[in-house]
């Protein structure tokens, strides 16, 4: 299993697939490269999504929430921030007060009924990337 | 001394680009190529709260704590040292 990540644009179609080099079973490295896909897509973006190990239902670590507020911060709007693991997603969303408060939303935005959903989870489990 | 159309760099500074709220600016003094992450952040949080960046105008609380620091050395196409501060990007 390695985290893995995938912007995913307003139709709900993915935008750029993260696999970087040094990403493991546990963690994602900050990467510039990442950042730059960001802010290049950034009117065309509904959200990120990333995976988690394991198969239960998946809660955002903190590394996870100070992410999401500084992409936000640094973009100017609000994103949603999906996690799957290998059964379960989740879809969150800011939902204040405070600047690390995000919340599950039940829409999911499509992600059960997405193709990358399952890519996204294939990536994971050490496959290559054959699409962008 | 190195000069682009805005600023004349002496040795060893740099020119500071900052990503706030969709917006991109760059300071408008050079700053030591060398400064401390902390003082970086210090300095670019208090152009924006002062507005004082061309191009970005900050909007609410500025707060840079989850952003970093990438230094890039002078190059082929921009002579001059550059630092930006952008938004982390890690997941856990």
């Amino acid at each position: 299993m390695l985290e893995t990540a995938v912007l995913i644009d307003l139709g709900g179609a993915p935008l750029y697939w993260h696999a970087p080099a040094g990403r493991s079973s546990a963690a994602i490295p900050d990467s510039r490269a990442l950042w730059e896909a960001l802010w290049l897509h950034r009117f065309e973006l509904l959200g990120v999504a990333h995976t988690h190990p394991g198969s239960g239902v998946p809660s955002p670590s903190c590394e996870d929430l100070t992410t999401f507020a500084a992409v936000e911060a640094g973009l100017g709007v609000r994103l949603v921030w999906w996690i799957a693991t290998m059964q379960e997603v989740v879809a969150l969303r800011h939902i204040g007060p405070g600047r690390y408060d995000y919340g599950v939303d039940a829409q999911r935005f499509g992600a059960e009924r997405s193709g990358w959903l399952g890519e996204l989870r294939r990536l994971s489990q050490g496959g290559a990337v054959s699409r962008v | 001394m190195v000069r682009n159309r805005d600023h004349a760099l002496r040795p060893g500074e740099a020119l500071v680009n900052v990503t706030w709220q969709g917006q991109n600016g760059d300071l408008r003094d050079p700053v030591p190529f060398d400064a401390r992450e902390g003082d970086l952040k210090g300095w670019v949080s208090e152009a924006l709260r002062a507005g004082e960046i061309p191009g970005v105008h900050a909007r609410g609380h500025v707060d840079l704590r989850d952003f970093v620091v990438d230094r890039f050395p002078p190059t082929a196409q921009t002579p001059w040292p550059r630092i930006f501060v952008r938004p982390k990007t890690p997941f856990g």
